[in-house]
């Protein structure tokens, strides 16, 4: 393809890239939260004991 | 080069990107899947998906592209029209070019460049009629992996003189893939 001569030279800064965006469903999946074990509740010596 | 270039040239800022022309060739896997924009020219790697494509020049490591004593950067043309010169046109479309251009007389050299709208095209009624005249609807499978689009008539008059494609993919699903591939629209029939 023969464009001919140089005429101008444009430096262009665009303000956004002319380029999509990654969709989300590209995107990696967020690591799921960590999980705490849940804490039980000791049971004082005082508190009535099951069937009391 | 002309004496003329010894001048120097009109600069220009702006933070709107040019957008030219250009014509690829088809790649992609042997099944017709995970098509891709390829150079035309060369050996060249395919277009990278949902980010820019960057110039470097070959000939010279010297410089950065494009240069404007050099041929190099990614080229685009002002009008569709001259694309028909090029030599296995598959996909046509218009690309948005930014960062150092350089405007010529029929078209641009770019550092930066992406995709904004594309079309499949017989790769013969472009050469023949151009973009108007020009639409795909088989993409065959040639030797060496040559993925070429074609009208039904130019896929029948292949088979007559002995192109035998080894496949015939639709050409609406391959451009789908492609078009998706890059996020971009179609350019308009």
């Amino acid at each position: 393809m023969n464009i001919g001569e140089p005429r101008r030279i444009i430096e262009v800064e665009p303000v956004t890239l002319p380029v999509p965006e990654v969709l989300p469903d590209a995107m990696p999946e967020p690591a799921p939260p960590e999980r705490v074990p849940e804490r039980v509740p000791e049971r004082t010596p005082s508190e009535p004991g099951p069937g009391r | 080069m002309s004496l003329e270039l010894l001048a120097p040239l009109e600069a220009l800022r702006t933070v709107d990107p040019v957008v030219g022309w250009r014509a690829w060739a088809l790649g992609g896997r042997r099944d017709g899947s995970e098509p891709r924009l390829r150079p035309i020219t060369g050996r060249g790697r395919p277009w990278p998906v949902r980010r820019p494509a960057e110039a470097t020049c070959g000939l010279a490591r010297l410089h950065g592209a494009p240069n404007l004593h050099c041929s190099c950067g990614l080229h685009a043309a002002t009008d569709p029209e001259s694309l028909r010169r090029a030599r296995d046109p598959a996909v046509v479309g218009t690309v948005a070019l930014w960062g150092t251009v350089i405007e010529h007389d029929h078209g641009y050299r770019a550092r930066f460049a992406y995709p904004q709208r594309l079309r499949l095209v017989c790769t013969f009624c472009f050469w023949r009629w151009g973009l108007a005249r020009s639409r795909a609807e088989v993409v065959g499978l040639l030797p060496r992996g040559r993925l070429v689009p074609l009208c039904r008539d130019h896929a029948a008059l292949s088979r007559r003189y002995g192109l035998v494609p080894r496949h015939l993919f639709d050409a609406r699903g391959v451009q789908q893939e492609l078009l998706a591939a890059y996020a971009v629209d179609p350019l308009p029939v």
